[in-house]
């Protein structure tokens, strides 16, 4: 190896003196080495010691998704325990124009399996043209199991279209009780900022209308939770811990279906209210607003379009007339004045009025809506027949004031407390009242109106039921209950909702009676003005009104039936049953529609049959 | 003349072998927990390190076997094969995320950039020690070693790979100081470097290594594409506690949150999984063997060993150090492996190689030419 030797000897001997300049260098290098180990360890303690836990929030965000499960909503029962409504998934068809931007065989096929138009579902596609290409288009609501089967057997065959499962509730009784009932939405903004503490999250329903949303705490349950493990393309690696969801409670309501049920049928096509109530307890045994809310519109969100129709509608089928409907009183508020004229000493069942169809005072006549006159009349037949005229007397000499304390304590002109929202207090009119609100001095004359129910007096249809119950169940004020009790979703009652008396009416027992008896002979008399609400077996006590929507004389000289839906008067009639022991107070309204006594009391006779059906002796040919 | 001399086989350094054998059972378990529990089709990568390490053993060997005295006869024609290998690489390379390195041999794909750091120690070595310096170089006779280092660092960065060519000039810089300048030169040179960053910055630098920077400067500004490697990291790290999260038990990596980690974020999944105390033991271990190459070089009797010590050290402690402080995020993501320790067979025998020849120089320490 030669070439070796020769590169050896040139090779750079160190001697003694480099050696210790070598070994200088050596020992710098290492020490800066030394120095960046201890930056490296230093950087080291920063990221695990010191902002450690930081980072291990860091990892943990990164690799645990935490997934809700969504707890069984409560079922909403009727007071016999019978279920109204209950959740189910609905499951729509829809079609993701990223996944297939071709339509036209998918559109085709799928008319075939829906049974469809095919018209119709171009139509959602091309409605929905400008919304970003992820964004799914809904082509079918609530598919059948069938449908479902099948698409989900056959979705390699329909590119981009995919079946969503929406919770939702099922209404067992389709749109029944559905003012009080609510629907469900999604959380808006607002409301989600309002439970900042609470386990809402966005997309989940909440109860925005009626006890779904008052009882949106009892019916809603708590979610579970599950804690998953992700990779970072977010695929499920393993469930580290669970908790399942503690399903809602079920509400008992004090509604009776069947009866529910009769009165809105009762009331299919016209605007109007039914509230049927329990005297003895105020507990609410049916509330009907006509026309209901669809129900099934509001799930997955009402379209702006379906909302504004149904603000334009004149039927208003947005306002729950039971309790939001303030409508003047009419005759059903002879009651009052009959009970104010009775406690105040102004008139006994033996004080005679001359009734020869109206009544001239302040400068002007004030007619009786018969305008050939009563007569001679007295309290009971005043009330059985309506006369006018007796009224305008007996207001005349109470005044306002006086009129209107009989009236409060009646519960008229303030809220009756249900457990619903935007109720109305209706209006009773007093003197200090007008000098407030109008800044003028409360004309005689005024009274004379208010005194049969028209000119500033305001009632809502509740307002009237439970006036009515009042009236017959010993002077008793209670507030209208509508939840029967909580159940827990065993069935065990957690909580029950006892009868809450807020007050007794003015007056004594004797005074009442007598103005049953009117009532009653109202209902069961030749010349009542309630007959059309007679029922076998069971008798019935009830006032008619009719709430003047015009007021000016010269259209009122025009046939009701000739004026336009708008301005005709809206028909009252309250009533109460059995006589002899009155169980149930039946209030009607319908609106812009004529006399009580023709439109009102046949609804209340339907409800009122409906609710005696057992009773009801069936008059047989002999 | 081929007689075999019993001194080498006393002078044989175990500890350094000892050494490397700790560091490359913590690579092969390391190596295990970064794959764990994935099965790709293949010979995992923990196997495949496995194969180089042994392949690396057979090379030291090779390279023990000769008196390292050799290599400065050898010096020029191997320093004129690995740059044609890297012109090769540049024209006729494999390309892998965008940059041309690899050259396939069939059964390997070889980086010749790599094996360019350790040919550059030797040209750098051998030069310098046929220089005398006793008074330190001036900026003329810096001409030639400043042109050797230019040529493969042009080529590498032309593939690009900013890592490896910035590590040619770390290991210029480094054995250079060491062989002592003159104040002036130094100056010079510092004044030149000064005025060419932003010159670099400007013309040199591709975007994407620009954005790489940028986005170091301000992670949270991007936290999902450049930013997101070294977030990801840092959490990693950090996540690890004082103990960590237990071997095989890391989350960040076995989730895939990591991203390269079994090349150059391994020591992320270390750091995860045995915490501050285990990244403070395999500090001590991996700079143990670090320093113990530098104490190599004073053994050395010969200026040319010594020098290819000094290479060989700054070669490894330059990598491990720009590794470690980007897996830590104090420096931007630069393709940059831990010797030793991120998988990858030309990284790893190019360092093996320069290990054996620390091994090499020891040994012959009393072989004194004559």
């Amino acid at each position: 190896m030669p070439r070796i030797r020769r590169t050896v000897e040139k090779i750079h001997k160190i001697d003694e003196e480099e050696l210790i300049i070598l070994k200088k260098r050596v020992d710098i290098a290492t020490a800066l080495i030394i120095v960046f180990i201890a930056v490296l360890i230093a950087r080291l303690w920063f990221l695990q010691i010191k902002k450690g836990e930081e980072y291990v929030k860091l990892s943990e965000n990164n690799r645990i998704r935490i997934q809700q499960i969504q707890a069984p909503r409560g079922n909403i029962l009727d007071r016999f325990g019978r279920v109204i409504i209950t959740n189910r998934p609905y499951f729509n068809l829809v079609w993701t124009k990223e996944d297939a931007p071709n339509p036209d065989d998918v559109v085709k096929r799928l008319a075939q399996i829906l049974h469809e138009d095919i018209s119709n579902l171009l139509t959602s596609i091309r409605e929905a043209s400008g919304q970003p290409r992820y964004m799914p288009i809904l082509l079918k609501e609530d598919i059948d199991w069938k449908t479902l089967v099948y698409i989900e057997n056959h979705h390699f065959e329909l590119p981009g279209v995919r079946v969503e499962a929406v919770p939702s509730r099922d209404y067992l009784y389709g749109n029944m009780a559905s003012h009080l009932i609510g629907y469900l939405g999604q959380i808006n903004k607002e409301e989600l900022e309002n439970r900042k503490d609470s386990k809402y999250q966005g997309g989940d329903l909440i109860g925005k209308m009626g006890i779904e949303k008052l009882y949106e705490k009892e019916l809603r349950g708590e979610k579970g939770y599950r804690y998953l493990e992700v990779d970072v393309l977010g695929f499920e690696q393993q469930i580290l811990r669970h908790q399942d969801p503690l399903p809602g409670n079920d509400l008992q309501l004090t509604i009776d279906s069947d009866l529910q049920l009769t009165a809105e049928k009762a009331l299919e096509g016209v605007g109007g209210a039914v509230v049927a109530m329990d005297v003895n307890t105020g507990k609410l045994l049916a509330l009907a607003s006509s026309p209901p809310l669809q129900l099934n519109e509001f799930i997955g969100g009402i379209s702006t379009k379906v909302w504004q129709e149904h603000l334009n509608d004149p039927l208003h089928p947005l306002i729950d007339k039971t309790i939001q409907g303030q409508y003047p009183p009419g005759s059903t508020y002879k009651i009052v004045t009959a009970l104010a004229g009775l406690g105040e000493k102004i008139i006994t069942p033996q004080t005679i009025f001359y009734c020869n169809g109206g009544l001239n005072i302040y400068n002007r006549r004030y007619g009786c809506w018969k305008p050939s006159g009563h007569g001679a009349i007295s309290l009971q037949r005043a009330l059985s027949e309506s006369c006018d005229v007796y009224f305008y007397q007996v207001g005349q000499r109470l005044g306002v004031d006086r009129l209107a304390a009989y009236a409060e304590s009646l519960g008229l002109g303030q809220k009756t407390g249900i457990d619903l929202e935007n109720e109305k207090p209706g209006l009773i009119p007093t003197s200090v009242w007008k000098k407030k609100k109008k800044n003028e001095s409360w004309q005689d004359g005024e009274t004379l109106s208010i005194a049969i129910g028209q000119g500033f007096d305001l009632a809502t249809p509740l307002q009237i039921c439970r006036m009515t119950a009042a009236l017959v169940n010993g002077g008793k004020l209670y507030k209208p209950q509508i939840i029967e009790a909580i159940k827990d979703p065993e069935g065990a009652t957690i909580k029950k909702f006892q009868p809450d008396l807020l007050g007794t009416v003015y007056g004594s027992a004797q005074d009442r009676k007598l103005i049953i008896k009117g009532l009653i002979d109202a209902v069961n008399t030749k010349h009542g003005t309630a007959g059309s609400a007679k029922i076998s077996s069971i008798t019935v006590g009830g006032k008619t009104g009719t709430a003047q929507v015009v007021r000016m004389a010269k259209f009122r000289s025009i046939p009701q039936s000739l004026l336009p839906r708008k301005y005709k008067d809206h028909a009252w009639f309250t009533c109460f049953a059995p006589a002899e022991k009155p169980e149930i107070a039946i209030t009607v309204l319908v609106e812009h529609s004529g006399h009580g006594g023709s439109v009102a009391a046949p609804i209340a006779k339907q409800v009122l049959e409906e609710y005696f059906k057992d009773k009801i002796i069936v008059e047989t040919d002999q | 003349m081929l007689r075999f001399d019993r001194r080498l086989l006393q002078h044989f350094d175990w500890i350094i072998l000892l050494w490397l054998a700790l560091i490359a059972t913590m690579c092969l378990m390391n190596l295990y927990s970064a794959v764990y529990p994935d099965k790709p089709p293949g010979t995992p990568v923990y196997i495949k390190q496995l194969y180089y390490f042994i392949m690396g053993m057979g090379l030291v060997l090779a390279i023990i076997s000769v008196d390292y005295r050799i290599f400065m006869s050898w010096n020029y024609p191997m320093y004129g094969a690995i740059c044609l290998l890297l012109l090769y690489a540049l024209i006729m390379g494999k390309t892998l995320s965008g940059a041309q390195r690899w050259i396939s041999l069939g059964f390997f794909n070889l980086q010749p950039s790599e094996p360019a750091k350790l040919m550059l120690v030797i040209t750098l070595a051998s030069y310098y020690s046929r220089k005398d310096t006793g008074k330190g170089f001036t900026l003329k006779e810096l001409g030639i070693p400043i042109a050797l280092t230019t040529v493969p660092f042009l080529l590498i960065m032309k593939q690009p790979d900013l890592g490896t060519a910035l590590m040619l000039g770390f290991i210029f810089v480094s054995m250079t100081l060491f062989v002592k300048l003159k104040w002036q030169t130094l100056n010079i040179l510092l004044g030149v470097c000064a005025s060419f960053i932003p010159i670099a910055w400007k013309f040199i630098l591709k975007p994407y290594q620009r954005q790489r920077i940028e986005t170091f400067l301000n992670p949270e500004a991007d936290p999902l594409n450049s930013g997101y490697h070294i977030m990801q990291s840092k959490i990693a790290v950090g996540s690890g506690l004082t103990f960590g999260k237990g071997y095989l038990a890391g989350t960040q990596g076995h989730l895939d949150f990591l991203p390269e980690r079994h090349t150059d974020f391994a020591f992320s999944i270390w750091a995860e999984e045995f915490g501050f105390v285990g990244s403070v033991l395999f500090l001590s271990i991996y700079f143990f063997l670090i320093l113990w190459g530098l104490n190599s070089a004073v053994s050395s009797r010969d200026k040319f060993g010594t020098l290819l010590c000094i290479g060989v050290v700054s070669l490894i402690f330059w990598q491990a150090f720009i590794n470690l402080a980007m897996v830590m995020g104090m420096l931007p993501v630069v393709g940059m492996p831990l010797p030793l320790f991120s998988y990858g067979g030309s990284s790893l025998l190019t360092t093996m190689a320069g290990i054996g020849i620390l091994i090499s120089v020891r040994m012959r320490r009393y072989q004194v030419p004559s």
